[in-house]
């Protein structure tokens, strides 16, 4: 806990909204409208990606306001308002806004085996979704598909399931945004963790009248980190002793904290950081050999493809990483294994991941952010001008200003990195220059994006 | 409660709504008093080409097309309506509207080079009279001239010998003698080929003076003065249009889309591969107008040269034919 929080609940107007239902359920009904429409218009609209709703709406402008804005500055908030678990939710409570004290709940209500309790499911579904990314973000159709399948799977998990198990160990995309959201200046934590200790209910967990147990299985007195807490703000409405607060703090104040740090997290950061790479070198590399072969799929090259895909991310690059840290255990001895040693200083990975991912999404969403006009008027791609924009041409935004954006951020990304690895170096009590290593391969990391980004 | 049934029905309205505002406003779009809206999507052929291939509509019929461009950029030409749509971007749905004012079936044809086998991306729109529902048998229209002269497409000719380079018509023109009338008759000259015009004059006794140079010159001159200037206009536009992406840009036959084609090497084993070379005089000069018409209109039967009998009016195939003689002929204004 910093000092150095603001309590954003002291707002009456913020308190409201957090303790209320309606805004949240509105918010997560517009969001289900527009998403039920990408569905709709990936089935059955234009199969060219720039003129279809689904393709631009999902992955252009929803890419754009998670990775650039949500994330870096507000944590977990889509996953307050994200559509794909709602109906699940809805139908095991039974409910759509107000909770219903003792009702039955509409699921099974089995617990999550224990030994996934961890990010690997959602490491291993996002490694899935990559592989087959070229193919989902550039056909309409298979991204209507893949989001109508991400609907099924909540709602079938939240029928056999407890809570929201499906956004805790199955979303491919909760996991990122929940090791990322680590960055954010923006926290839901307990005032008092001494006034939960004594307080029996624990109605923040267990539910209540007032509302329902923390639906993503976390205990708030015992919250340290954004990763898991998926800012439903249910604890804000159930906990009887107004101890739950949303807070503003300093960006990446997740990482000051030295318990808790995990494998499959590291290893979260790990894909996140190959993808970013892979995504920039075949996606906007001038290798067009390689963009055709990523969409190929099925062929040999393809599968020559997806094993390299494969490799560089759960082998190569979480091996180059453990070299480095070998080495930094060479300059600094430490009693701290080197799996464990490898665990803490990959979370220098988050904030150099995070940006590279901006970084990335820079280089595509504002060349492309102008195909969302026309879709607007015509989101099926059948020659509608619902507002008379149908013919507005494609205009790329600041094409100018994308590198000397992609700079800072990649900087301000390694800087951060850099200054978590010095700063692990002291936690584990050895001289910095252990951390050297490190700083050399989220440096070298970051040349290889700006060669790729201002080459 | 109430305000649960408030929110459930919101949210069954919002589900109910949406799919049928959306296809309930494209069914609207498609009802059009007196107006028939077809839809018409395009392919490249390589995944359906266009779809449907046949449309057919009524006599009297106002008929409104929307073309939809699926995949990459195509066009659109239906030369019997007058209707050309010279791009249709992917994703984009261009509307063009006819009236169906003459029984008949009338062929459609992409005319953007959309992949290595845009030329079978056709279709056919058949106007029906319900009156007469099969006006269109065949053998009611005036054979074409190739056809007439029962020349052979495929038959294999013998290049010329002899050329003495480039026949330049305005160096032809320069020349004050006078030519047999036959050389002034556009018919006879379509069904003789340039060899067999220069062995005309060569045999008259006027002429004799005349080197063999010079002799090709004046068919040349002669060829030139019974081709209008906008004949060639129309068939250098039809031409870039249609056939110089095999042929070439200067119909060298080294076009980008021609490059994987068997050519007349299907037929005759031994000949070169690929899309002619229509600078290769000693061949194109062997061949009449006539025959190269039959070649444009019929097709390459196997050699991967489409046919576009059915696209062309007559006047076009002449255009085209017209046009090929200028890789031959010089037809520069006199220097």
């Amino acid at each position: 806990m910093t000092s150095t929080r603001f309590d954003l609940t002291r707002i009456p107007v913020v308190k409201r909204i957090v303790t209320g239902r309606w805004l949240q359920w509105l918010a997560v009904t517009v969001a289900l409208s527009f998403f039920f429409l990408a569905v709709l218009a990936g089935l059955f609209g234009t199969p060219a990606g720039n003129r279809n709703f689904g393709i631009v709406f999902v992955w252009i402008v929803w890419w754009a306001l998670v990775i650039m804005l949500m994330v870096p500055f507000a944590g977990r908030l889509w996953c307050a308002v994200c559509p794909i678990p709602a109906p699940g939710e809805w139908l095991q409570r039974r409910a759509l806004v107000q909770p219903r004290p003792g009702a039955r709940l509409y699921t099974l209500g089995l617990k999550w085996p224990k030994w996934l309790n961890n990010m690997w499911f959602q490491n291993g579904a996002f490694l899935g979704v990559a592989l087959f990314s070229a193919v989902i973000l550039t056909t309409p159709f298979i991204t209507g598909v893949v989001l109508a399948l991400f609907v099924l799977v909540a709602l079938g998990t939240s029928l056999l399931f407890e809570r929201r198990t499906f956004c805790r160990y199955l979303c491919p995309v909760g996991g990122f945004i929940g090791l990322y959201s680590q960055v954010a200046p923006v926290e839901v934590r307990v005032k008092d963790r001494a006034v939960c200790v004594s307080h029996k209910d624990k109605s923040c967990y267990q539910g209540s009248e007032a509302g329902y147990g923390c639906p993503w299985l976390v205990f708030p007195g015992a919250l340290q980190k954004n990763t898991y807490c998926g800012m439903c703000m249910e604890c804000l409405k159930t906990c009887p002793l107004d101890n739950v607060a949303v807070y503003v703090r300093p960006f990446g104040a997740d990482l000051q904290i030295d318990s808790g740090r995990r494998l499959d997290e590291a290893y979260k950061g790990f894909i996140m950081l190959t993808c970013a790479l892979a995504y920039s070198v075949v996606l906007i590399g001038p290798w067009s050999i390689l963009k055709e072969t990523a969409f190929a799929v099925g062929t040999p090259a393809w599968f020559a493809y997806a094993l390299t895909f494969l490799v560089a991310n759960l082998a190569l690059i979480p091996g180059m990483f453990y070299g480095c840290v070998r080495l930094a255990q060479k300059i600094g001895p430490t009693s701290t294994p080197t799996g464990k040693l490898l665990v803490e200083y990959a979370y220098a990975l988050v904030p150099l991941g995070l940006a590279a991912w901006a970084a990335f999404s820079l280089s595509f969403i504002l060349v492309n952010l102008s195909y969302a006009w026309p879709v607007l008027s015509d989101p099926f791609g059948w020659g509608w001008n619902l507002f008379g924009t149908a013919a507005w041409g494609w205009t790329p935004y600041g094409a100018g200003l994308v590198p000397s954006l992609q700079v800072p951020v990649l900087i301000a990304g390694l800087l951060a990195a850099m200054a978590y690895a010095v700063r692990t170096a002291r936690v584990q009590r050895v001289t910095q220059w252990a951390a050297l290593p490190i700083i050399l391969f989220c440096t070298m990391f970051t040349v290889a994006l700006l060669w790729l980004y201002i080459g | 409660m109430r305000s649960e049934r408030i929110a459930l029905g919101l949210v069954v309205v919002m589900m109910i709504s949406l799919p049928l505002l959306v296809f309930g406003y494209q069914a609207l779009r498609s009802n059009i008093p007196d107006m028939r809206v077809i839809d018409l999507v395009g392919y490249a052929p390589a995944s359906g080409g266009w779809q449907p291939e046949t449309i057919r509509v009524e006599l009297g019929e106002w008929v409104r097309l929307r073309i939809y461009g699926q995949d990459v950029v195509h066009g659109l030409a239906v030369p019997a309506l007058n209707i050309d749509v010279p791009e249709i971007l992917p994703g984009h749905v261009e509307e063009v509207e006819f009236l169906a004012n003459r029984a008949g079936r009338f062929p459609f044809a992409c005319i953007r080079w959309c992949s290595t086998d845009h030329w079978r991306m056709r279709g056919m729109i058949e106007v029906v009279d319900p009156a007469q529902p099969n006006p269109w048998k065949a053998g009611t229209a005036e054979p074409p001239l190739f056809q007439q002269l029962h020349l052979d497409p495929d038959a294999m000719r013998t290049p010329v010998a002899g050329l003495p380079g480039r026949p330049s018509a305005s160096r032809g023109s320069a020349l004050t003698v006078g030519l047999p009338g036959e050389l002034h008759d556009q018919d006879w000259l379509r069904a003789h080929s340039p060899a067999e015009t220069f062995a005309r004059l060569r045999r008259d006794a006027s002429l004799r003076p005349l080197s063999d140079t010079e002799i090709w010159d004046l068919v040349a001159s002669a060829w030139q003065k019974e081709t209008p200037a906008e004949t060639l206009r129309q068939g250098q536009q039809l031409y870039a249009r249609d056939c110089a992406a095999c042929h070439g840009e200067a119909g060298q036959g080294d076009g980008p889309a021609g490059r994987d084609l068997p050519g007349i090497a299907t037929m005759h084993p031994g000949m070169a591969s690929g899309p002619t070379n229509f600078t290769v005089t000693a061949n194109m000069f062997s061949a009449s107008d006539a025959l190269l018409q039959g070649k444009v209109l019929r097709g390459g039967m196997g050699t991967g040269m489409p046919e576009w009998g059915s696209l062309y009016s007559n006047e076009e195939l002449w255009a085209v034919v017209s046009f090929l003689r200028t890789f031959g002929f010089d037809v520069s204004p006199a220097k």
